[in-house]
């Protein structure tokens, strides 16, 4: 009575879309399978392509991360890229196998697997790193990277946007971790007219120390605090809830260098806008194809950033904050 | 400057265990934890760009991450998860009505609630409510839902009454790729799709195709209305105790342009061979289908910078919706006797209808003063049932008895006795909104829009929010606002004669008081209370006609008021489990009568675990209880028994994030769930059965 009468047409439609989708996945399965045993599965594949994209073969929230960027570098070279996701028992020999059957001239390396393996590859194979913070183990080929660490010279300008009178601005950092970052920070300081006081602490309680000290000097007219990009210094589970609470009572501007910390209260955090990023890795890809030159080297901070602001914050501080349209992303949601 | 006996210093102790340096980033998930935060952090950054704030309020907002860990498979089921919202039905069709606060029972349509896609109104006008093309809507093109609980006529108008649901789809971020999917499930549910977000040249694309079918539930209704017209004239008619009729043929589909400041977007929604539920006039009809389209367009364009200080958009947009019937309905079997006549065909009727609306309106926004964000809306809305069309196999005569027209077999009376005549509503308004920061930690929004309506006149609602940021994990709001339903096309312009509508009907108002806190107890848990009050006026009520008049017509009448509160709370023990709850409390009283207004529940839990047990392995369980649900005044029958379903979902992710996939059990207890019939309950005397044990797979695939 009623199954019979609701089919018709739209059964039929459903039917074929039910079989194309059946009759994708049979290859599909066999292909993973067989791949799987290598530790990496060649995602997505165009012919002619000398660019080569290692990414780490990830679950979501984080796969999203490199999908962005992927798509960057596919806007920026114009054509599909030839994707290499990579588990942790990758067969590098199969990888490197199949790059030159791809005949691959330059490799873009996303995140520490990609990074690792890409520093394994023949010299002449071109390597741009991306998606990573650092690079302690850095290879002697000295490839270029773009850090996921935003470029402090940025942080500072917005620091200096949104509250002009800012004149100092302290951090706690761990040198094992962010000695590179501190010393490329500091320049950047002088050059928007403020001084950086840089704490050291190795370790959680000197770090706790630390922040007491600068509680205790910090003149929240004119200093701020910047958290870094920091496991040591700023963690995340007992001391920055103390940090956040300290410097709101002291009105004390904290920003930030990771997005998540703008919702828990710090007034702003610069964070990567992941497609400009792809597409800058693949600009550096391109000039090497080009002319074997990368156009940049070494270390590269992460310029290409979006912004996210705490109003709640802003307004507890006297920042205008009200040109919402500044900012890409907003905290807390009313 | 403060001592050193600060929350900083006190915590040194507990601290000085951690001697050892913490270790560097080692692995992806490390890395990315110190660039984003926490996996739901990560989320939000790298979705689209979330709406910005624009009022104080008091809102829910459900990502499409929330939604498949919950195992929705339709917006009804996402929406039962909303602190002082219930999903209840109404037996024409089974059509869901969304009862917020105790507000929106005991009706067949749902006009206290205005429901929105991508901001713009869904309303169609016959119902004053989203309308049938809005059947059982497929989550996996949805990117969030927002909530707001309380009126919000300040600032989107018409119907933001008892609240406001804005359904937001997915752009082309948020999709990244081709992705194709297919359920399976109970009731021989079905749906495939298949969606694309990318770039065609520098334009963005976000795509998206959902075929589906359901027969639907089958539960048994025992005795209908007919059965009570049998024994009232003798006759054997009743189709009753048999199963309700809740199947349907659905499409949705969209298109999402956009290239710099401009965005074209373009939906389409059908529901075909839709069932009748437990009958169009609750006498069993398993026969009928009705057909309802939904086309609904926009363009608009938005700078947000287009001098300093000033963000400007504009939008124009439309709707075509059509309502018909193209076999007609049977209203009552064939047999059935009505006074002194009998129908050989029983009672049969068709009505039609066909609306288009366009609306266009701009927006400014001006941040120059300091510690003021100003905000300027006008707009215009031209609302057209431009057609109708009635097919019955009976006419009302003048004394309100039903009687045969010409031989019995269904004819088009619309030049005689059309249900509705065609009636065109245009609307103007304007609204502006300060946000104050009047002192440090204290904001002040205050907000009035103004709407004049070419049939029922001008109406003007205020709103305002104080908010202080008590600390930095605490904040207090105080919220009043005003809000206002508009009177449907049925309720204003009916001509059925026995259900008459009222041309001088006025809307429906409403001023709700809210207090909300919103504390961030620990790093890993949010406790969100809010306590409410409001007062309804001038409910529009079908009333009976004073003798020798037959039939009924709407007038505004009748007050009531209500009180609740809404305690919600999210705890993230670790990164891999999530424990969301909430519990929702009201009671409303006719101011009439003093008796409680029915259907709407008084207690309503929601609780839900979220379990990531193994690498890309999740499991979720989610427990729903709905309590204490009263008869209205008049209604003598025994209180309506309590819901309580448990749901579980299992997901994983395989072949390198390729594909999806999840199993879900609805109701595993194969627990009896019933929602209210209408008061007095003579049509439809035990209530309306809902579903039963269900079980739904899903894949969908990532090219």
């Amino acid at each position: 009575m009623v199954g019979v009468s609701n089919t018709g047409w739209f059964s039929s439609k459903l039917i074929a879309v039910s079989l194309s989708l059946a009759l994708l996945m049979p290859d599909t399965v066999a292909f993973a399978q067989t791949e799987n045993a290598r530790g990496f599965q060649l995602a997505f594949n165009t012919s002619n392509n000398p660019i080569a994209v290692i990414y780490p073969d990830i679950a979501e929230p984080y796969r999203s991360v490199f999908a962005q960027i992927i798509a960057g570098i596919e806007d920026k070279t114009n054509m599909r890229a030839v994707g290499y996701a990579v588990g942790s028992n990758v067969d590098s020999d199969e990888l490197k196998n199949a790059l030159s059957r791809q005949d691959a001239k330059v490799v873009i390396a996303l995140g520490r697997q990609g990074m690792k393996i890409a520093s394994t590859l023949d010299r002449n194979i071109g390597v741009v790193v991306g998606g990573v913070i650092t690079a302690p183990d850095q290879d002697s080929r000295n490839f270029p990277l773009i850090s996921m660490s935003p470029d402090p010279a940025l942080l500072f300008a917005r620091l200096k946007q949104l509250s002009p009178g800012m004149r100092r601005v302290f951090t706690v950092y761990d040198p094992q971790q962010n000695d590179w970052l501190i010393q490329r920070a500091k320049a950047a300081a002088g050059k928007q007219g403020l001084e950086l006081v840089a704490y050291e602490a190795r370790d959680l309680r000197s770090a706790v120390g630390r922040y007491q000290e600068i509680f205790a000097a910090a003149d929240s007219r004119q200093d701020a605090l910047w958290l870094p990009q920091d496991s040591t210094t700023v963690e995340d589970g007992s001391v920055l809830p103390l940090v956040l609470q300290e410097s709101w009572g002291r009105s004390l501007l904290v920003f930030s260098s990771s997005f998540g910390h703008v919702k828990r209260g710090v007034l702003f955090s610069l964070y990567p806008d992941n497609a400009k990023l792809g597409r800058h890795l693949a600009e550096m890809a391109l000039a090497f194809l080009d002319s074997g030159d990368y156009g940049e080297r070494g270390m590269i901070l992460l310029r290409e950033v979006m912004t996210a602001i705490n109003l709640r914050t802003a307004k507890h501080l006297g920042v205008n904050a009200s040109r919402q349209q500044d900012f890409d992303m907003a905290f807390p949601d009313e | 400057m403060k001592s050193a006996n600060t929350p900083l210093a006190m915590a040194m102790p507990a601290l000085f265990w951690a001697t050892a340096s913490l270790a560097a980033p080692n692995t992806e998930e490390e890395d990315l934890a110190l660039v984003y935060g926490d996996k739901n952090t990560v989320s939000i950054a790298t979705g689209s760009p979330q709406a910005l704030s624009r009022a104080p309020s008091t809102a829910t907002v459900i990502t499409a991450e929330d939604i498949a860990a919950m195992g929705a498979t339709n917006l009804d089921e996402v929406l039962e998860t909303v602190p002082g919202m219930h999903v209840s039905r109404s037996s024409i069709r089974y059509a869901s009505a969304y009862v917020i606060r105790g507000i929106g029972g005991g009706s067949q349509t749902n006009p206290q609630v205005l429901v929105l896609q991508n901001g713009i109104p869904a309303t169609t006008m016959y119902a004053n409510d989203k309308g049938y093309a809005w059947f059982g809507v497929p989550v996996e093109n949805i990117a969030r839902v927002e909530i707001i609980r309380g009126p919000g006529s300040a600032l989107y108008g018409a119907d933001a009454y008892a609240g406001v649901i804005n359904v937001i789809t997915k752009t082309a971020t948020d999709i990244a790729g081709t992705k194709l999917g297919a359920r399976g499930g109970s009731f021989n549910t079905w749906n495939t799709w298949a969606q694309h977000g990318g770039k065609w040249g520098d334009v963005d694309v976000a795509a998206h195709l959902n075929i589906g079918a359901t027969d639907g539930i089958k539960e048994i209704i025992q005795t209908d209305a007919q059965t009570a017209n049998d024994r009232r004239f003798g006759t054997h008619a009743s189709l009753a105790p048999g199963p309700v009729n809740t199947g349907y043929d659905a499409i949705d589909s969209s298109l999402n342009l956009s290239y710099d400041k401009w965005r074209v977007r373009a939906a389409y929604k059908l529901r075909d061979n839709l069932e009748t539920g437990a009958g169009i006039s609750s006498a069993l009809d398993p026969n009928s289908r009705g057909r309802a389209e939904n086309i609904s367009g926009d363009i608009s364009w938005t700078d947000p910078q287009i001098a300093r200080d000033w963000s400007v958009g504009v939008i124009a947009a439309m709707q075509y919706y059509a309502s018909t019937q193209p076999n007609n309905l049977q209203l009552y079997p064939p047999g059935t006797k009505l006074g002194a006549t009998t129908f050989p065909n029983g009672l049969i009727g068709g009505p039609n209808s066909w609306e288009r609306q366009l609306r266009f309106s701009g927006n400014a926004t001006y941040s120059g003063f300091e510690g003021h964000s100003l905000r300027f809306g006008v707009g215009h809305d031209d609302l057209d049932l431009y057609r109708v069309k009635t097919v019955n196999n009976f006419i009302l005569s003048q004394t309100g008895a039903f009687e045969l027209y010409g031989t019995g077999e269904a004819t088009d009376i619309t030049g005689i006795q059309p249900h509705i005549r065609p009636h065109r509503r245009q609307v103007n308004y304007f609204y502006a909104q300060d946000e104050w920061n009047f002192a440090r930690d204290w904001t002040l929004t205050a907000g009035v829009r103004h709407d004049r309506y070419s049939d029922f006149g001008d109406t003007t609602n205020p709103r305002v929010a104080l908010v202080w940021d008590a600390t930095v994990d605490l904040t207090a709001k105080l919220l009043y606002g005003q809000a206002f339903r508009a009177p449907s096309f049925a309720e204003q312009y009916g001509t059925n004669p026995v259900v008459n509508g009222n041309p001088n009907l006025e809307p429906e108002t409403i001023q709700t008081l809210e207090m909300a806190f919103s504390w961030q107890a620990r790093r890993d848990t949010q406790v969100n209370l809010s306590l409410f009050h409001y007062q309804m006026k001038n409910i529009i009520r079908l009333v009976q006609n004073t003798a020798p008049a037959v039939g009924s017509t709407y007038h505004n009448t009748g007050n009531q008021h209500g009180n609740g509160l809404e305690l919600e709370t999210v705890w993230d023990a670790n990164d891999a489990l999530r424990l969301t709850g909430n519990y929702s409390y009201q009671q409303s009283i006719d101011d009439v009568t003093r008796r409680d207004t029915g259907y709407a529940a008084h207690h309503h839990i929601y609780a839900r675990a979220d379990w990531r047990f193994y690498e890309q392995w999740a499991f979720s369980t989610q427990l729903n209880w709905v309590g204490e649900r009263k008869r209205s005044t008049g209604d003598n029958r025994a209180q309506i028994p309590d819901n309580t379903t448990l749901d579980l979902t299992l997901r994983s992710t395989l072949a390198k994030n390729q594909w999806d996939l999840a199993a879900s059990v609805r109701n595993l207890f194969d627990a009896t769930v019933l929602e209210p019939s209408l008061a007095p309950g003579t049509a439809i005397p035990n209530d309306l059965p809902m579903a039963p044990r269900s079980f739904y797979l899903q894949a969908s695939y990532r090219f």
